[in-house]
């Protein structure tokens, strides 16, 4: 019994010194009112010294007004900033840690064609990149599969949670297709540089596409025939339930792409694409398709194009009426700077409230979650966080308290826990 | 028209041998004949653009034994009569591979697989295969029929041929492309020596990069001198002694542009040799740095296609810079003639087929036929020595000449015979061209009959009126003429003529068969040749576009001059103890920060109202990669190469930064080894040739390397020395320890007498113990390239060891463990501000690292190490603001004053102070906000980025974008090719790339 005890107490010391990620929290305990702040409600609105409450994890008030506040646990937020939790989709998020470790890597199945393989279920909720984002503001990610022709499925998960069960918002909400390049990559070692040329395998690519799509659809209304997980994954895009997310950098393939989804009864479709989508932008406002864009912290494709191309196409995609979400392409652990992407979206061209909706409610509503997260409403998920500042903005940004579903989560992690104890070292 | 007769003697010309060899054994009677030829009534064009016209050109075997107006043709030699006919002295190429087997394919070479650190060359040759200038071409060659026919018929008479392979590629033998003896076609066996900067198909992994290849170049020059100084020699190198063999002769470099061409002439210069270069196509883009080199040229006519540009989105995808220069690559030898360029013209980078027509180019995009011809005839020659065997129509040299049509830089005319070694080789049957306008005579009535097109592919025409052709059938058969033809449009068949004919004084005549079958006679006059339409029209549309510096989209025809600017009323952050100061001015003059205060006034070339902006020095990155050809080469110790000798203004990455504050960058050597290679400091002065990118009077600095990278982690089947981290602390020990012994060896011989000295044995001259003797003596400052606590403080010991301190330690990201033994060492750390969980070693890295390391005293910068990032590193700054609470002005210090810090440059940059550097940004907001975009940009009181410039030359680049549209577009339909592609891009460099294919954009 002695040993035991010796033992669980060595086994917490452990714990505080070295725990992986920080405890989840548990549920929301009592109504809390966060009271007094400039609340971004993700919609494109701003209410100055508004007051947001929310109870059992939904928000139940968000006013400018004062509010029967009987029975909340008043949090005082006067010149605070509170905005929804930042979304960032298409992320390796929980299922590849770090990339240059072959071990590490769940996210890129074998083979051209897995809709069938899921996010969900390989999550890692112990990821030390979660932390490190929710320091940011990130509180929801679209953990996503990639590579082949046809990635895998994606599903909604929080950052928050023991497992990945627990950590799910929503599963399977899209399936990732990277749809085949015109023109292909041609690498030309005497110069060491990179050319584009007609891909002579395009057609035949298409093809394959065509099968898997047409394929499925008839599997799908036919009574009976074997059981092909592969199609039977698909179904969702035919019914509306599930958005197919088309990966391609070229306006071309995007207008063939999304003709090819519509013409086969795919319901919800959305553009992965880069600048590009510019010369297309009519088409994709007109045919409401929803586009994800890379991190404007990136440099122009082109040699020829406005050195700013990267920072202000989010604003100029919307000036254009087309529903524009930031995402990351690239090192995992830099994704944690979501937040001023919109930053500079806001640097280039667009209002502060409108880019915030590039990582709030656009996502929202690309994935088919609006009704319960991307704007601050009254009957939504109260998956929020309070910001000293700015949050937009890295000098300013400065969580001070953030929740998931209510909950209020530890937002320190490893890094902040490194800090103290080195600060500690040299007594700063 | 064509004397009779003149066949027979053609063809007894074509089978007959010209010169034999006494020696070789003869299988059956001598048969040895004279070959005693007159060309007459000729015009004899000279490689001096003499004209003689109605000449007379006297062959005797194979040499030219008299040439002029009044030349007596002495009886027995066979007449050949050229009125009308061109003579020119044939072309000659000094830049063919002709009749010598193809090197081996050096192919891609394997990063995956063990590296082969060793030169697989067998035999006593040099330890790097790259060197292989014990290769002699004359041991190789042999005739080949089929490319000497091709040569032929391109018009060249004589060729230097070497295998192009290899740094040092041995020497070349010059030959003539007669094509009946191996022995008599050589006229020079080792005509030339040559070099490049290309290993080819070494397959040892030394060198790897541009810089490489230089480094190692310059090294051999070293390491021939010490090998010929020394006797007897310390070891046989057969490659030095080939080299050392053959300095002697004319030393030709292949550079593949301008950027190479000044690289070589550079490395030629430090051991005072001039080398003849060849060119790449594209010296017009820099053409007075090309002339100050005062190399002579070897210049290739390679004019790239047309791109595919119908559809408008797949044009987007062409860059302005490949537009241009397709549209000014014919252009080329005219400019560099303009500028007094002296160069030779080579076929080689294009098909044989092209090189008339793309001669032809030159000439009507500017360059004079004197000089076309003179560069393909009299200077070759006089390059390789040989000017009095070859390369003009005078007595005594050899009978190599061209008959043509005419002019040969005229679009239609035909080369008819190639002379060699006073040897016939027949291209097209001598006849005069039938193209022309005829007054047809047949049945009564008169038509105007065209005849266009040459020999083999003529085409007939009845012009009736403005809107109405008759296609007529012709056929010439030497002097007969076959034609048909319907008189009527709509019943063809009904009125139908056939006829046949032959040649008369001024035109044809014969016999005509109607479709009553009846012969009637018909004859066509001469009347005038025909005028070339096409011709007009390019001639028409000869106006090209401006050469732009760089040559790229954002260059611009003038560079940004110095001015004396005055910066009004702005939020002033000197980084000095005045902090930041509210509606100050600050006066820029002569490139120097001349005052700051309130109200002041001058006489400024340019005021700006910074009323409401915020004024900064300039942004300085301590870890970049911009504006480098190459960044990394292999060997485990590459402290030998330099970044400097392979600068890449042409950069659009440079531009981009300056749109970011950036005025000054460190360009490093990669992550790839221990030891990595010297950097470069440079300003982003965008439109400057590379050698005037550099900070003069900098400090010297390199790359080392700790961890990950330099044990080749994620190569599995890596062999090369070190793959612990305990092998990496050795190879600094060792290399140090070397240095030192080399350093005791020289300081010995150094102390002899001069009369010892000559009986003593000189040590050699080594470039990796050079450098690292420049470390310990303080000459040179390392930036350290480092992740993990242990390698970090381990290379600390290794300095004081050795007596130096680190500088600096690059990436450093868990610096913030040892902070403290950083302090005491006095190195100094330029980090990413929140990089992380990359690879395994960075796993502990964290945001705070900057602010923990800062405020323990460490000297503390944010670097880039990336294109994308540099453009915005005042924000990268702003994150230990979040990450650390560091004040603001101690924030924007990590990019502008600590970095100038770390490379010994804050004497003259990184704060706004009296007498430093105008090196300043105008920042639309505070400088540490997202929000803040870098309006002017102004290094040495030039304003190199200027956001409103910017978008006129938005505006600038679509109008020329457009025009070079319209042209391509025109020049398809005038029926040039153009292919679908894409212009190329440079891949962005990251330390860890090794030449650019290595990149993962996820993986530092």
């Amino acid at each position: 019994m002695k040993k035991l005890i010796i033992y669980s107490l060595g086994l917490l010391t452990c714990y505080h010194l070295h725990a992986q990620v920080p405890v989840p929290a548990p549920d929301q305990a009592e109504p809390i009112l966060l009271k007094g702040a400039t609340i971004h409600l993700g919609n494109g609105e701003v209410i100055e010294n508004g007051n947001v409450g929310f109870d059992k994890g939904l928000i139940t008030m968000v006013s400018s007004e004062a509010v029967d506040v009987a029975g909340y646990k008043v949090i005082d937020s006067r010149g605070k900033h509170i905005y929804p939790g930042f979304i960032l989709v298409n992320t390796p998020l929980g299922i590849s840690e770090v990339s240059s470790v072959r071990a590490m890597s769940d996210h890129a199945e074998q083979g051209e064609y897995n809709p069938n393989v899921r996010s969900q279920i390989a999550y890692n909720t112990d990821s030390e990149n979660i932390p490190a984002f929710r320091f940011n503001g990130i509180l929801l990610a679209e953990s996503t599969p990639a590579g082949g022709i046809v990635s895998g499925t994606s599903s909604v998960m929080e950052l928050e949670g023991w497992n990945w069960e627990d950590a799910t918002h929503t599963k399977d909400v899209a399936i990732h297709l990277n749809w085949p390049e015109r023109m292909r990559g041609d690498f030309d070692y005497n110069t060491y540089t990179y050319s584009r040329i007609p891909n002579e395998k395009y057609d035949e690519e298409i093809a394959g596409l065509e099968k898997l799509f047409d394929e499925a659809k008839g599997y799908l209304s036919l009574s009976h025939a074997d059981k092909n997980i592969k199609l039977e994954a698909m179904r969702g895009l035919f019914d509306g339930s599930q958005l197919l997310v088309v990966h391609t950098d070229q306006a071309k393939t995007m207008v063939e792409s999304i003709k090819f989804a519509r013409e086969r009864g795919v319901q919800r479709v959305a553009i992965a694409g880069g600048d590009e989508t510019l010369h297309i932008a009519g088409f994709l406002a007109e045919n409401k398709v929803p586009v994800i864009i890379p991190a404007p912290h990136r440099v122009p494709e082109r040699d020829d194009d406005d050195y700013d191309l990267p920072y202000k196409l989010g604003a100029l995609l919307t000036q254009k009426g087309v529903s524009v979400t930031l995402s990351h392409e690239g090192m995992l652990g830099n994704s944690r700077n979501l937040p001023f992407y919109a930053g500079t979206v806001v640097a280039h061209g667009l209002g502060k409230e409108e880019a915030l909706k590039m990582i709030t409610s656009n996502p929202a509503a690309m994935l088919g979650i609006s009704d319960r997260v991307g704007t601050l409403e009254k009957g939504k998920e109260a998956t929020l966080f309070i910001s000293e500042g700015d949050a937009l903005d890295m000098r300013t940004n400065n969580l001070i308290r953030a929740f998931i579903k209510g909950k209020e989560i530890t937002l320190d992690g490893r890094q902040q826990w490194l800090y103290k104890k080195y600060s500690e070292k040299y007594g700063h | 028209m064509m004397k009779t007769g003149l066949a027979t003697a053609l063809s007894f010309l074509l089978s007959f041998s010209v010169i034999a060899q006494d020696s070789f054994p003869i299988n059956g009677v001598k048969d040895k004949r004279a070959n005693a030829i007159a060309l007459i009534n000729a015009t004899i064009v000279t490689a001096n653009n003499q004209v003689i016209e109605n000449g007379t050109l006297v062959i005797r075997e194979d040499k030219i034994e008299s040439v002029g107006q009044n030349v007596n043709v002495p009886a027995g030699y066979v007449k050949i009569d050229l009125k009308g006919k061109y003579v020119y002295p044939s072309f000659i190429d000094v830049y063919t591979n002709y009749g010598l087997p193809a090197p081996e394919q050096s192919g891609r070479r394997s990063f995956s697989g063990p590296e082969q650190i060793a030169s697989d060359t067998k035999g006593a040759y040099n330890a790097n295969e790259a060197i292989k200038s014990a290769y002699n071409a004359a041991e190789e060659f042999s005739i080949d029929q089929k490319t000497a026919e091709s040569l032929r018929k391109a018009g060249f008479g004589t060729v230097l041929s070497f295998k192009k392979d290899g740094v040092a590629r041995g020497t070349s033998t010059l030959v003539t492309l007669a094509g009946d003896n191996d022995n008599t076609v050589m006229l020079h066996a080792g005509a030339a020596a040559h070099y490049s900067l290309n290993k080819g198909s070494s397959s040892q992994q030394y060198p790897i990069s541009a810089m490489g290849h230089i480094a190692l170049l310059r090294q051999t020059y070293m390491d021939a001198k010490w090998y010929q100084d020394l006797s007897p020699r310390p070891f046989t190198d057969q490659s030095l002694e080939a080299w050392l063999a053959s300095q002697h002769l004319p030393q030709i470099f292949e550079a593949t542009g301008w950027m190479t061409l000044l690289r070589a002439d550079k490395v030629g210069d430090e051991f005072g040799i001039q080398y003849i270069i060849k060119g790449g196509g594209d010296e017009y883009q820099r053409v007075s740095e090309v002339k100050n080199t005062g190399a002579k040229l070897i210049l290739p006519l390679k004019y790239p296609d047309a791109f595919e540009v119908e559809d408008p989105l797949d044009a987007m995808s062409v860059s302005l810079a490949d537009m241009k220069h397709w549209e000014l690559a014919p252009a080329n030898p005219g400019i560099l003639e303009k500028n007094g360029v002296v160069f030779a013209i080579t076929a080689a980078d294009a098909k044989p087929g092209d090189f008339l027509a793309n001669l032809r180019k030159a000439v009507m995009y500017g360059l004079s036929k004197q000089q076309a011809l003179r560069a393909l005839t009299q200077i070759p020659a006089s390059m390789l020595g040989v000017y009095s065997r070859v390369g003009s129509l005078d007595n005594n040299k050899l009978a190599n000449l061209l008959v043509t049509s005419g002019d040969i830089f005229e679009a239609d005319t035909e080369i008819y015979q190639n002379w060699v070694q006073g040897k016939l080789y027949e291209i097209k049957p001598l006849e005069d061209n039938r193209s022309g306008e005829y007054g047809l005579q047949l049945d009564g009535q008169e038509y105007n009959l065209h005849i266009t097109g040459k020999s083999g592919s003529y085409k007939g025409e009845i012009k009736v009126n403005d809107t109405t052709d008759l296609a007529v059938n012709v056929k010439f058969d030497n002097e007969l003429i076959t034609m048909s033809f319907s008189t009527d449009v709509e019943n063809k068949e009904k009125s139908l003529w056939r006829m046949s004919g032959w040649s008369t004084a001024d035109g044809f005549e014969g016999k005509a068969e109607g479709m009553d079958g009846h012969l009637v006679d018909w004859s066509a006059t001469f009347q005038e040749k025909l005028v070339k339409k096409e011709k007009k029209k390019e001639e028409q549309a000869l106006e090209l576009g401006n050469i732009i510096y760089p040559f790229v989209a954002q260059g611009a025809v003038e560079l940004p001059k110095q001015e004396t600017i005055l910066i009004k009323n702005g939020t002033v952050w000197t980084n000095e103890e005045e902090g930041v100061l509210k509606n100050t001015d600050v006066l820029l003059k002569g490139g120097k920060i001349e005052k700051i205060g309130k109200g002041l006034s001058d006489k400024a070339d340019r005021i700006i109202d910074a009323e409401g902006k915020h004024i900064t020095s300039g942004i300085i990155d301590e870890h970049s990669h911009l504006a480098a050809s190459s960044i990394n080469d292999i060997a485990t110790n590459s402290s030998m190469v330099r970044i400097g000798d392979v600068l890449n203004s042409e950069d659009v990455g440079l531009y981009r930064a300056l749109a970011g504050g950036i005025t000054t960058l460190q360009v490093l050597h990669g992550s790839a080894n221990p030891i990595g290679g010297q950097s470069a400091l440079i300003k982003p002065r965008w439109g400057v040739a590379p050698e005037d990118l550099k900070i003069q009077g900098a400090d010297g600095f390199i790359k080392f390397a700790l961890g990950e990278n330099v044990k080749r982690s994620r190569n599995t089947s890596s062999i090369r020395y070190p793959q612990t981290r305990m092998g990496v602390e050795q190879v600094y020990v060792d290399a140090f320890t070397n240095a030192l012994e080399y350093e005791k060896e020289w300081k010995a011989y150094n102390s002899l007498s001069a009369k010892q000295k000559a009986n003593a044995k000189p040590p050699r001259k080594d470039l990796v113990h050079e450098t690292m003797l420049e470390i310990i003596r303080g000459k040179r400052f390392i930036s350290c390239h480092s992740y993990v606590q242990s390698e970090i403080n381990m290379l600390m010991k290794v300095a004081e060891q050795f007596g130096f301190r680190i500088n600096t330690f690059t990436h450093i990201l868990e610096g913030y463990k040892v902070a403290d033994i950083m302090k005491e060492h006095g190195a100094g750390a330029s980090s990413f501000s929140d990089w992380w969980n990359y690879k395994w070693e960075v796993r502990y890295a964290i945001p705070y690292n900057a602010a923990i390391m800062h405020k323990e005293g460490v000297t503390t910068a944010i670097n880039s190490d990336s294109g994308e990032m540099i453009r915005r590193l005042n924000q990268e700054a702003a994150k230990s603001i979040k990450y650390g609470g560091l004040s603001e002005e101690d924030a924007l210090k990590l990019v502008t004053l600590n970095p100038a810090k770390l490379l010994h440059l804050d004497d003259r940059m990184g704060s706004i102070k009296k007498g430093k550097d105008a090196d300043i940004v105008v920042w639309s907001d505070h400088p540490l906000s997202i929000y803040a975009r870098a309006e002017k940009t102004i290094i040495e009181g030039a304003v190199y980025f200027d956001m409103e410039k910017d978008k006129e030359q938005r505006e600038v680049i679509k109008k020329e974008r457009a025009r070079l549209i319209a042209r391509m577009k025109d020049a398809k339909k005038a029926g040039a090719k153009t292919s679908l592609r894409s212009s190329a891009v440079k891949e962005d460099f990251h330390c860890e790339d090794v030449l650019g294919w290595e990149t993962d954009l996820s993986d530092r």
